[in-house]
Formats: C-alpha cells, sequence, structure tokens
C-alpha cells in the first residue's frame, strides 16, 4: 500500500499574466521502504512538490494523500498534527535548534508528542547513527557531518512514515554527503520509512530505488 | 516550559540583563509604594491610630482641624457611642540642640484618643507633653524642655508615644489646659473652652450632629483633605501606575526582538509540525520565568534597603501591597509577551525554511 499518493497535483502562483505554473499535473506514488530522489535544476519546482509533499504549501487542484488521510481537505492545525506524527524534516540548513544539546532535541519531540520513545529503542537511535558521543553537545559544537546526522536521528525519531530531505548534503564534502546518504539508505530500510530527498547534486542517484527529474515543473520518472 | 527554561540555560548572558532590567524596574515600583505608603503614614498615622469613625469641625473650617474653633459646649449637641474634644496648634519646637515642626493636640485623657505610652509616663502636670517617638528619633529624650516658637510657654517631654505623627509633623500630646496656654498665652482663661474639633466612633454619622454650623466629616475624608495629601499620592500613584506601563513595554521590547531573531528557528519547528500553542506556552513561560526571578530579586533588594535607611526617610513598606503589586508586575510582563506570541503565530513556515 503507498504511504503517499499524489494525484493530479498541481500548483500555480499569482494570477493572469503574471501567473507561474510552478508544479504541473502531477501524479505520483511512493512506497514503505523506499529512498526517492527528486533531481533538478534550481527553479525546476523540486521544492514545490517537497513543500506540497510535507503539507506546507496547499496545492491549487489535486489531492495529496498520506496514509490514507487526504492532506488537501485539512486544516493548517491538522496539517500541523499529521506533519508531526507523519513526517520527518530534513532540512539543507540543520533543522536543529540552536540552544538544545542533541539529546535535548529529541526530548523536544517526546514533549510536544507526549509519547516517549523507549530507552532501548532510543540508544539504537545513537547507535544506528553514530551519535552517542555527541547527546550532551550543542549544535554548534558539531561539525557539518555530525550535524546532519543530528538532524537525521531527529527526522527518525518516533518513527515517521515519511523522511523528507530539503538537499541534505549541500553543506558537506563529497565523503561526508555520500555518508549521509548512505546512512539514510540504511535507516530507510531498517526502519521500513519512505524517504523523498530532493537535491542538484546527480551524484547521490546512486543510492536511491527510484530516481524522479523535475523539469519546469513537470516530474518524470529516470529510474 | 521545556523550550523557555533550556534557552534561557544556554543564554544565561542574555536572560541575566532581561531580569535585571525586570529587577530595576520592580525595585523602582517597590521602593516608590514604600516611599508612597511612609508618606501617607506621615500624614495620618495618629488620626488613624484614634480608631474614630468621624470628626466634627465647623462648617466653615473647609474640612480643616487648625481652621475650625468651636467650644466644648458644641459636645452637648453631638450623640456618638464615644466622644473626645480636641484642640490643635502647629509650632516649631526645640530644646536647645533641635528643633523641629510640631503639631501640639490638646486632649482630655480620660477619653479614647488618648494614646498609649511606650516610655516615659502620662503627662499630669503643667505643660506636661508626651510626644511622637520621631522626635525620639530625632535627638529629643524624656525630660527634655521644649520652647515653642509661637508661645512663651515650655513644654516637658514626660513620655513618648508610637506612630503620632499629623500632617507630615510629630504629635505632641498635652491635657486642654496646656493646649490652651500655648495657644492664648495669657488669655488662655478667657478662652478654657475653645477647641478646635470632636472627633466620634460612631455608627450612623448622620444622625451625629444637628447644629448648622457643625460638619460631620468622615474620617478618611478628613484625611484626604490634609494640605497636599491627596495630590502627594496620585503623583507617586501614577509613577507607579506609570511604571507598570513601562516595564510591560520593555519586556515587550525585549521579548520581540529576540523573537524576530529566532523566526526562522521556530518556522522550522512549525514545518516539523510544532503546534502555535505549544510555542506560545513556552514564550509565556519564558516571560513568567524572567519576571517572577526579576520581581523576587527587586523584592528581596528592596527589602535590604529598607533596612539600611535612616529613619528620616519616610518609607514603609506594607508586604500586602508590595505582593500585589509583584502579581501586578508579572501580569503585565506576560502581556508584553503577547507581541511575541502573535508575531509566532503568524510566521509562516514555508517562508522561513526558505520555501
Amino acid at each position: 500500500m503507498a504511504v503517499l499518493e499524489l494525484k493530479q497535483v498541481k500548483k500555480t502562483f499569482g494570477t493572469g499574466h503574471k501567473q507561474v505554473e510552478a508544479m504541473k499535473e502531477t501524479d505520483f506514488t511512493a512506497d514503505r521502504g523506499e529512498l526517492i530522489a527528486i533531481i533538478g535544476p534550481s527553479g525546476s519546482g523540486k521544492s514545490t512538490f517537497l513543500t506540497i509533499v510535507g503539507g506546507l504549501l496547499t496545492p491549487s487542484s489535486g489531492t495529496v494523500i498520506i496514509n490514507d488521510k487526504n492532506l488537501s481537505n485539512l486544516k493548517e492545525k491538522e496539517r500541523s498534527k499529521i506533519r508531526l506524527q507523519e513526517i520527518g524534516f530534513i532540512l539543507q540548513a540543520s533543522n536543529l535548534i540552536p540552544f538544545l544539546t542533541v539529546e535535548d532535541q529529541l526530548k523536544l519531540l517526546d514533549k510536544v508528542k507526549k509519547e516517549n520513545m523507549t530507552k532501548k529503542q532510543l540508544e539504537e537511535l545513537y547507535v544506528d547513527l553514530d551519535i552517542g558521543d555527541l547527546r550532551t553537545k550543542y549544535p554548534s559544537d558539531l561539525s557539518g557531518g555530525e550535524r546532519q546526522r543530528a538532524a537525521i536521528a531527529k527526522a527518525l525519531y518516533s518513527n515517521p512514515s515519511i523522511i523528507l530531505a530539503d538537499e541534505p548534503t549541500a553543506s558537506l564534502d563529497s565523503d561526508r554527503a555520500y555518508e549521509v546518504m548512505a546512512l539514510l539508505k540504511r535507516e530507510t530500510k531498517n526502519k521500513n520509512t519512505t524517504t523523498i530527498v530532493v537535491t542538484h547534486d546527480i551524484r547521490l542517484v546512486d543510492y536511491c530505488d527510484k530516481v524522479y527529474k523535475m523539469t519546469d515543473g513537470v516530474l518524470v520518472q529516470e529510474k | 516550559m521545556f523550550l523557555a527554561i533550556n534557552e534561557i540555560k544556554k543564554n544565561k548572558l542574555r536572560f541575566a540583563l532581561i531580569i535585571g532590567v525586570l529587577m530595576l524596574v520592580s525595585y523602582l515600583v517597590f521602593f516608590l509604594s514604600g516611599l508612597a505608603a511612609g508618606l501617607e503614614n506621615m500624614n495620618r498615622e495618629s488620626v488613624d491610630k484614634w480608631k474614630a469613625t468621624d470628626i466634627i469641625l465647623t462648617e466653615e473650617s473647609d474640612k480643616s482641624l487648625y481652621q475650625s474653633s468651636m467650644t466644648i459646649e458644641d459636645v452637648d449637641e453631638i450623640d456618638a457611642e464615644e466622644i473626645a474634644v480636641i484642640g490643635q496648634i502647629n509650632a516649631v519646637a526645640g530644646n536647645g540642640d533641635e528643633k523641629t515642626n510640631v503639631s501640639v493636640f490638646g486632649i482630655n485623657k480620660d477619653e479614647f484618643i488618648m494614646p498609649d505610652v511606650i516610655e516615659g509616663e502620662v503627662f499630669s502636670g503643667d505643660n506636661e507633653v508626651i510626644a511622637s517617638d520621631a522626635l525620639k528619633d530625632g535627638g529629643f529624650k524624656v525630660g527634655d524642655e521644649l520652647h515653642l516658637s509661637s508661645s512663651e510657654q515650655v513644654l516637658k517631654i514626660v513620655g513618648f508615644t508610637d506612630k503620632a505623627r499629623f500632617n507630615a509633623s510629630p504629635v505632641l500630646y498635652g491635657d486642654l489646659e496646656t493646649f490652651h496656654r500655648v495657644k492664648f498665652g495669657e488669655f488662655a482663661e478667657d478662652n478654657k473652652q475653645s477647641i478646635n474639633a470632636i472627633v466620634v466612633r460612631a455608627d450612623e454619622s448622620s444622625t451625629i450632629t444637628k447644629k448648622d454650623s457643625l460638619e460631620t466629616i468622615e474620617i478618611e475624608t478628613f484625611i484626604r483633605s490634609l494640605p497636599g495629601y491627596t495630590e502627594q499620592n496620585l503623583t507617586l500613584n501614577f509613577m507607579i501606575y506609570f511604571l507598570f506601563a513601562i516595564s510591560a513595554v520593555i519586556v515587550a521590547i525585549f521579548l520581540y526582538v529576540l523573537t524576530v531573531q529566532k523566526i526562522s528557528m521556530f518556522g522550522i519547528m512549525k514545518a516539523q509540525g510544532i503546534s502555535n500553542s505549544y510555542l506560545s506556552r513556552s514564550v509565556i513561560a519564558q516571560t513568567f520565568i524572567l519576571a517572577a526571578v526579576g520581581v523576587i530579586i527587586g523584592f528581596v533588594l528592596t527589602l535590604i534597603t529598607g533596612a539600611f535607611l535612616p529613619s528620616a526617610v519616610p518609607v514603609s513598606f506594607d508586604l500586602v501591597t508590595m505582593v500585589i503589586y509583584g502579581i501586578v508586575l508579572i501580569a503585565v510582563a506576560i502581556l508584553g509577551a503577547v507581541f511575541s506570541v502573535l508575531t509566532i503565530v503568524r510566521i509562516d513556515p514555508l517562508k522561513a525554511i526558505g520555501g
């Protein structure tokens, strides 16, 4: 069963002669355990796709379904709840809160969700992502790679259905970028989640199960 | 609370500055309230000590004790549970070393306005008085002879009483004969029926007197009519209320600047599904912590300062008033945080994460 389904989703900005079709009518599905790359140049509509899937942007037409819930029909408060429960975000600029230690970044999610991960699950996450030694450190004390590993831990915390990663390797050198992609692939399979990576770096597509290319708002599957 | 406390722990200096500002504002508010209460007491404490309900003055005196003049026979026109007569004159008293303004009260010592003596003894002979302990603090002592500016009479302090100031002057209590000698000198005998007012304890003000030339005035109204009393209180209270408003603005500005600096961070948290209400509660909790710490430090500092102030400084700290003002300060600080809450609610997570 598809975790994520887009049916005839379209997004336009502006009106009249200033109207821009950022994403043309698109159908898309993603299943559990898949690592999917959306590649394309800047301004091609990748980020529009990602923000629509993440429930941050409402499509002009069409439906976005996450685990049988139609996002298009929901109010912002309900979409916010789905983002919290079903989606993990990894952003180009780290999604870490500067005044929280790595450990507290995860604790915050416990507080907000009002549910705690077991100690064993938490330890596994620290080991999987190799961030056990970083738990008392603040984001400003971490290197770029460490920051992204902590961000991935935060996105994976409490097992969301979908991970959305926006240029997760943009601030990393090649070795670190491959390391992060390998990590994303491993965690996608281990946790049977769906990960969608938006990137313009085509070297990363080898790690992905499916690759889509976005050109001028048109999404075409390449792999 | 989790976000609020962790942010304060990480950015100690930044939040210490905000606490410092709130502490100074609350220190000023507490101190002004103490000053207001102290100045208030200077005017009214002797009257409060009577525990009277009303005072009867002549109608033409315009509620002024000093300007009112009547005779002891007027007591026959009064219907009240307890009655006391009083004569009053202002003077400057000196013992050779010290000089001070005083208010001389002539009373009958068997009537209810007779004060307790905390040191020395009750007046019994000619020209003997018991004095306010404010004079004691000013260097006067039992046995001192007081020369008055407006009289040839020499008064002798035989005892002290506490809380005995009227219209900012220490009070000297003596019998009516002493008062007559001070006020009328060689004509005292001719004016031995003269008094300024009648003080009463009564259940019903309207039936105390029916004599047209006399006016029954409730004690609180009488105090408010003392020269400068209302103006002084209004001025100090206005300063306190302005400080409340200023503290709300200060907190609003500080928190707004902090919030604007964190728009991107709040946007990311909102994108992650953290609700507006959670983030708003966090800002309110943070404001509460900062304001409460600032107010508590200000409170303690005020009490410490009060303990070291010389008695000449008219401050009187009323704990209940201070607690109420402290709560108001915290409340207005939280009100100031509402601007930040509105800013957070308006943050578009899409823009914040650069979508």
